[in-house]
């Protein structure tokens, strides 16, 4: 039931390994509470962010436009629309990341705005710390996707996928996986510091008529985890988020 | 209309014959005709044995015999037979016995004086004997109503629930009244339930249907004096009428049916009056548990609210003081101190969101509202996100926390996020309250009805008196006990297991603690696997179109 973040280690993680481009980096805010939205323009700025703060969903939609940011912090509840019809009217036309911020007790939302493209969550209350770490995840996920279309090797943390050859290792050793692991980790790497529904990754690898059979699929990241974890009890990279999915953590 | 007329008369004689039946059918009218004839032929036969006794050999006073004969009817009969004798004998004596005999003339006067005093005797022995027979009677009939109500006392006041004890009240009443004709009884509480009825009497089954007819039915009030408490009612015989004459309702002729026994009726009265009293004294009884319950609820919201705003009171004002201070445009803070003081306010607004996030969660579940959202879900899958979730957070930093589970674990019908978070209360726990360097385990067990969940610490351990008191709202472990208090002291809503015992207690699981003083805790909650569990399995892949190539080279697709 709660959903406390990572608060403290995660921040300081991220900060070593923030990429230079963070900084500058443009964020859109989309709350209608002016507590939040300036408390969080404050904080973002202080970081080195360029923050703009919208009060609406319409708001909001035209400021991405208009302004262009690297990163969209929606808000669930707002005053004139939905956020998930915020998360389906961007993807329209934008693959900008989309990081929901939510209250507890509205789960349900935040797995529909998932599933219509927005790239991860934040329940409120959340550290300033943690915030920017997230940021800091979108940002390297789309610098990753711009730069690399043509790149043939996945990487997250000790584990390495060569797409080229169908080859993944772990810590230089080389897991045998079946080829349908293979895809599922393939999905969740492509992905990296998303959160994918449990949904969206049926949907992904074995097609519709699968993405009501959440249960196998638990089963089955179980066996995967074997195979690429460490430590298949306390996984290190593929991680679960309760109720919503996994999400593939890069653990450095 | 002529012939109805004519039918008439002969109905009307016939229900004249058939009452004088009914009276000669009455019991105490045939007692009353079989002692008269017995009073008749006692004297008779006296008469003859004094005769025989005046022809054979002078005995004198011979006459006594007939005093002894009044005696022994006004002893065994009372007092109308003794009368009818003691006439009857004068009459037989002067008759009979005393010259010039077979007329009623007496020819000496010293006969006169015999036959006088042999009446006058007679009938006041008669009397006398019948007077002290009746107060007998009345002393053994008091004592036998004492009894009865004693009993009926009793049973009251060992009655162990309320539907019980009118049950039993209502039973008693049968077998009390049985002689006078009572066949079943009922009680009517005020809110108009019939408490109880009891069965038929058991002579009376199979004869039952044919004496329908003749039934009726006493309707009782019982009273107190705060008013009416309920009915009584009683059916039976006709001769029931007599214990409470204005109560019958319905059911036989009435006319041939109240036949008064006063002291039936006072008994009848008085057991009345006991049941009209337990009723009362139930409907009291339970007001006052009522009263009890209130007040007991409201000592629990009044301890909870209290607790509530102390928890929520403290770190709002530390973040308050904290705030404030730093505002302060006199005080140069320096970076350690403004330091301090914004760690204070990030703590304690963490407190707070735990506090509040606790609050919510328990008033959900307490009120049925977070009904689980069931799904098949591996226990390894909860306990990898929970630690990793503590791991992020630095809680476990310092400990060793050990996974022991069994391989191939079902998955398991649970809400996941629930099960999570009784997860997460009990490894907080262990972790508040054991010392740095010590191992947790997390043990899964399977069996073909549950699965076991145990998280087993090597902390302080819970006094055996405590072990059910931790999952209580607000309840916490005196801190005092904590060694490492100082350093780190545990900082709870004391709602973290109560949360856990209505999350397993919505799952249908088990929770419990378990503890050797001062060798740790383990706290362990089970979930029941249900009967059938998905079989299956996603569907693997097909092996891609090529194999993976040699390294180097890349092979176009398709």
């Amino acid at each position: 039931m709660t959903t406390q973040q990572p608060q403290d280690a995660a921040t300081e993680r991220a900060d070593e390994s923030a990429p230079q481009r963070a900084n500058g980096a443009r964020v859109l805010v989309i709350d209608d509470e002016p507590e939040i939205g300036r408390t969080v323009r404050t904080g973002l700025r202080g970081a080195g962010f360029g923050v703009e703060w919208a009060a609406t969903g319409a708001e909001g939609l035209a400021r991405v436009e208009q302004w262009r940011p690297d990163v969209i912090l929606l808000d669930l509840s707002l005053p004139d629309m939905e956020g998930a019809e915020v998360c389906r009217a961007l993807r329209a036309w934008t693959n900008t990341p989309i990081i929901v911020l939510s209250v507890r007790a509205r789960e349900a939302d935040k797995v529909a705005a998932l599933e219509l493209g927005a790239d991860d969550y934040l329940t409120k209350p959340f550290g300033m710390g943690e915030l920017i770490a997230r940021i800091r995840v979108a940002l390297r996920h789309i610098a990753r996707t711009a730069s690399g279309a043509g790149d043939t090797l996945l990487r997250v943390g000790g584990i390495a996928m060569d797409l080229e050859r169908r080859v993944v290792t772990v810590e230089g050793r080389e897991a045998h996986l079946t080829p349908t692991e293979y895809e599922v980790l393939k999905f969740l790497m492509a992905n990296a510091g998303k959160v994918v529904t449990h949904r969206v990754l049926l949907h992904a690898v074995w097609g519709p008529s699968y993405e009501a059979e959440g249960h196998y699929l638990r089963v089955f990241i179980n066996q995967l985890r074997r195979k690429i974890e460490p430590e298949p009890s306390r996984p290190r990279y593929l991680i679960t988020e309760s109720g919503v999915g996994y999400r593939m953590r890069s653990p450095e | 209309m002529r012939e109805s007329k004519q039918t008439m008369n002969p109905r009307w004689f016939w229900n004249g014959v058939g009452a004088l039946g009914a009276v000669l059918r009455r019991r105490s009218t045939r007692a009353w005709v079989a002692q008269s004839a017995l009073a008749l032929v006692s004297v008779l036969g006296a008469t003859f044995v004094i005769g025989y006794a005046q022809s054979a050999t002078r005995i004198s006073n011979i006459s006594l015999l007939y005093l002894l004969v009044v005696l022994w009817l006004a002893a065994r009969y009372g007092r109308w037979p003794a009368i009818l004798a003691s006439v009857f004998a004068f009459l037989c004596y002067d008759f009979f016995l005393i010259p010039p005999l077979h007329t009623f003339t007496v020819d000496k006067p010293t006969e006169w004086i015999s036959l006088v005093a042999l009446l006058a005797t007679a009938l006041t022995l008669g009397h006398l004997t019948a007077a002290v027979r009746a107060r007998a009677r009345d002393a053994e009939e008091s004592q036998r109503q004492t009894d009865t109500l004693y009993r009926q006392a009793t049973l009251i006041a060992a009655s162990a629930s309320e539907h019980d004890l009118y049950a039993t009240l209502a039973r008693q009443m049968v077998t009390v009244f049985a002689p006078s004709g009572a066949r079943s009884c009922a009680l009517t509480l005020p809110d108009g339930t019939i408490a109880s009825e009891s069965a038929a009497h058991p002579d009376d089954t199979g004869v039952g249907a044919a004496r329908d007819t003749e039934r009726i039915t006493l309707l009782r009030p019982l009273r107190t004096q705060r008013g009416e408490v309920g009915a009584l009612r009683l059916t039976g015989t006709p001769a029931l009428g007599g214990l409470w004459p204005e109560g019958i309702t319905g059911g036989a002729d009435i006319a041939t049916g109240a036949e008064t026994d006063a002291r039936q009726a006072a008994l009848f009265t008085a057991m009345c009056d006991q049941i009209a009293l337990a009723i009362e004294r139930s409907a009291l009884a339970r007001e006052a548990a009522h009263a009890e319950t209130l007040r007991e609820s409201d000592r629990l919201k009044d301890a909870l609210l209290g607790s509530v705003t102390h928890d929520l009171r403290t770190p709002l004002a530390s973040i308050k003081a904290a705030a404030s201070s730093l505002l302060r445009e006199d005080i140069a803070w320096d970076t350690p101190e403004r330091q301090e003081l914004l760690a204070t306010i990030d703590t304690s607004a963490d407190r707070l969101n735990r506090l509040v996030g606790n609050l919510l969660d328990l008033s959900r579940l307490e009120a049925g509202v977070a009904q689980p959202a069931f799904d098949w879900t591996l226990m390894s899958d909860v306990i990898a996100t929970v630690l990793d979730r503590l791991d992020v957070a630095g809680l476990t930093r310092g400990f060793d926390i050990r996974v022991e589970e069994p391989d191939n674990a079902p998955l398991a019908w649970m809400d996941h996020e629930q099960i999570e978070q009784v997860l997460t209360n009990l490894l907080e726990n262990a972790l508040k309250y054991s010392p740095q360097g010590s191992v947790i385990r997390v043990r899964v067990g399977v069996n073909e009805s549950e699965l076991r969940v145990a998280v087993i610490d090597q902390g302080i351990g819970i006094p055996p008196g405590e072990r059910d008191a931790i999952f209580d709202r607000f309840y916490r472990v005196k801190q005092e006990r904590l060694p490492w208090a100082s350093a780190r002291p545990p900082v709870g809503t004391g709602l973290g297991l109560a949360i856990c015992a209505s999350i397993i207690r919505a799952h249908g699981g088990r929770i419990w603690a378990e503890s050797a003083p001062g060798a740790g805790a383990t706290l362990t909650f089970t979930l029941p696997l249900a009967g059938e569990r998905p079989v299956g399995a996603l569907p693997d892949l097909p092996e891609p179109p090529h194999l993976p190539a040699v390294a180097g080279t890349r092979e176009g697709e398709g």
